[in-house]
């Protein structure tokens, strides 16, 4: 569907959107809590389209995003991207699916030696690659026609996210027990290329804020020692250095799946002045606001979640609940604080549980500090 | 005390609005308190100079021929104090390329508190683990000018 289809953006709920956007960051006083529920594919169920006509349409992507931020009063942000970046630059082969993001197939690494001989592309090689290639036809489209909407925002994701993009994730588990020096050099190569490919955002944008942490190296995969030598210490290193070649300044921390025994190493996670930890959950439950702010709220700006099971499958009271006890948790956080959902708000999740957040927030989430 | 710099760096300091004596007053200070940075394995320095609304750093060698000016930067947000308060241990590898000159200890790379506009966040920076004193890399300050333009911008 071609721009001028679609209906115009309320220019006066664009400027209050983006006045509550803006309070995390600098502290400007506002209204209420603002909320993001990380809509991607979910924008397309909105529009009767699937999530595999979203992801093989970028421009399209980003325009059905944006209306339906509008749609639900949310942080007003042109996201485009899925998990499985970075595979097929690499000479991988990703598959696009009919009902889910895209995956990978095929990977690069296949055997020991591929890691050894796996060269991390350059600045110039990547802003060519496919995965690039995609991201900026979204983002430039943003940029074009939602100018109040766009952020550059670089999906790097961390260390072991991309190690099992680029080779199969039984054989990076398998390597961690039988060869721990192996997947060391994974990771420090995907260091390089996660430093790479920030250059190649901020370079192109002028700013770069980088979506990175740890996802597979989750608490239900990984033991802390584990997470600590394959994610946290690789992650933190990539993020200095790209924030030392001047390629910053927004990082997103966001630990999906369980961190219960990780969830303090990141307290000391290397920060700029636009910084959000967002952490998924504390063993089965969701993560305690009130834990997330005793640990963070002095240090950056807290990203309070919602159980995207929840709102997938529960009912919009219990949704409504959970995000009330989250909100009045965090609202007041000191250095800001964003409701959204513990990732990607589900494709086809029921419009009445992502409204019920937003209600929420609306009902609860009125500052008390301003 | 002679300052040597390319037309390249000449015309930094212009664009910057430096003036050279500002920056050799920094160096020749730096040179006197040995309150500076040394990189590891070259030989090459990091000088600053705090003001109230600005921090300068002045990148530079020494050889016979008197001090060569490699590059100037600085930024707005003032540095607080470290992020959480105290040095503490962590666990990863915060280990910088520098080291403090005037307590011979590896400078460590850790998060401080920055404000600028009213508004405090974190930051990473150079800190010397003993004399803790603070010091921000030219690609840091070329991430917190952006910062400052964004927090300009929304805090007008």
């Amino acid at each position: 569907m071609p721009a001028e289809d679609y209906a115009p953006i309320n220019q006066d709920w664009l400027e209050k959107a983006g006045n509550l956007w803006t309070t995390p960051w600098a502290d400007t006083p506002s209204e209420r809590v603002t909320v993001d529920p990380i809509i991607l594919s979910h924008a397309a169920s909105m529009f009767r389209k699937s999530p595999g006509y979203f992801y093989k349409n970028p421009e399209e992507a980003v325009r059905m995003v944006c209306h339906t931020c509008e749609l639900y009063d949310v942080t007003p942000v042109g996201h485009y991207l899925y998990a499985d970046y970075w595979g097929e630059d690499y000479g991988g082969e990703l598959k696009f699916q009919e009902s889910a993001p895209p995956g990978m197939q095929k990977r690069p690494i296949t055997t020991p030696e591929d890691v050894d001989n796996f060269e991390v592309l350059s600045p110039e090689e990547l802003a060519k690659g496919p995965s690039f290639t995609r991201h900026f036809r979204a983002l430039d489209t943003c940029k074009e026609e939602y100018p109040q909407m766009f952020a550059p925002i670089t999906q790097l994701a961390g260390t072991m996210e991309l190690a099992t993009n680029w080779a199969a994730i039984e054989d990076v588990f398998m390597w961690m027990i039988t060869d721990p020096d192996l997947v060391d050099k994974l990771c420090s190569k995907a260091v390089d290329h996660m430093v790479n490919a920030s250059k190649v955002t901020a370079d192109r944008y002028g700013a770069n804020v980088m979506i990175t942490g740890s996802v597979v190296a989750s608490g239900d995969l990984m033991d802390r020692e584990q997470i600590k030598r394959f994610s946290y210490n690789p992650v933190s290193k990539a993020v200095r250095k790209v924030l030392n070649e001047g390629a910053g300044p927004g990082i997103y921390y966001h630990l999906c799946g369980n961190h219960s025994d990780d969830f303090d190493l990141w307290k000391d996670a290397p920060m700029s002045p636009f910084t959000i930890v967002q952490i998924g959950y504390d063993g089965k439950e969701i993560f305690p606001t009130s834990k997330l702010v005793e640990n963070f709220g002095d240090r950056c700006t807290c990203f309070g979640t919602v159980d995207t099971k929840l709102v997938d499958r529960g009912t919009p009271a219990q949704v409504y609940e959970q995000a009330k006890q989250q909100v009045l948790a965090g609202k007041d956080s000191p250095r800001g604080f964003i409701l959204g959902t513990a990732c990607e708000c589900p494709t086809n999740a029921p419009p009445a549980n992502v409204h019920a957040i937003v209600k929420a927030a609306k009902d609860h989430g009125k500052y008390e500090k301003f | 005390m002679d300052i040597n710099m390319t037309e390249e760096v000449q015309n930094l300091l212009k664009d910057e609005g430096f003036k050279k004596e500002e920056i050799q007053e920094i160096i020749e200070k730096a040179e006197s308190n040995g309150k500076k940075l040394k990189h590891k394995s070259e030989d090459t320095f990091i000088a600053k100079d705090d003001s109230e609304n600005l921090t300068t750093y002045a990148v530079y060698t020494i050889s016979g021929e008197g001090i060569n000016l490699n590059n100037v930067y600085s930024h707005k947000m003032h540095i607080d104090g470290l992020t959480g308060g105290e040095l503490h241990e962590v666990e990863n590898d915060d280990q910088s390329e520098w080291i403090c000159q005037k307590c011979n200890e590896t400078a460590l790379e850790r998060n401080v508190d920055m404000s600028y506009m009213g508004v405090t966040r974190a930051g990473p920076a150079i800190v010397c683990p003993k004399c803790q004193e603070f010091y921000v890399s030219d690609g840091v300050a070329k991430t917190l000018k952006t910062a400052e333009s964004i927090l300009e911008e929304k805090r007008a």
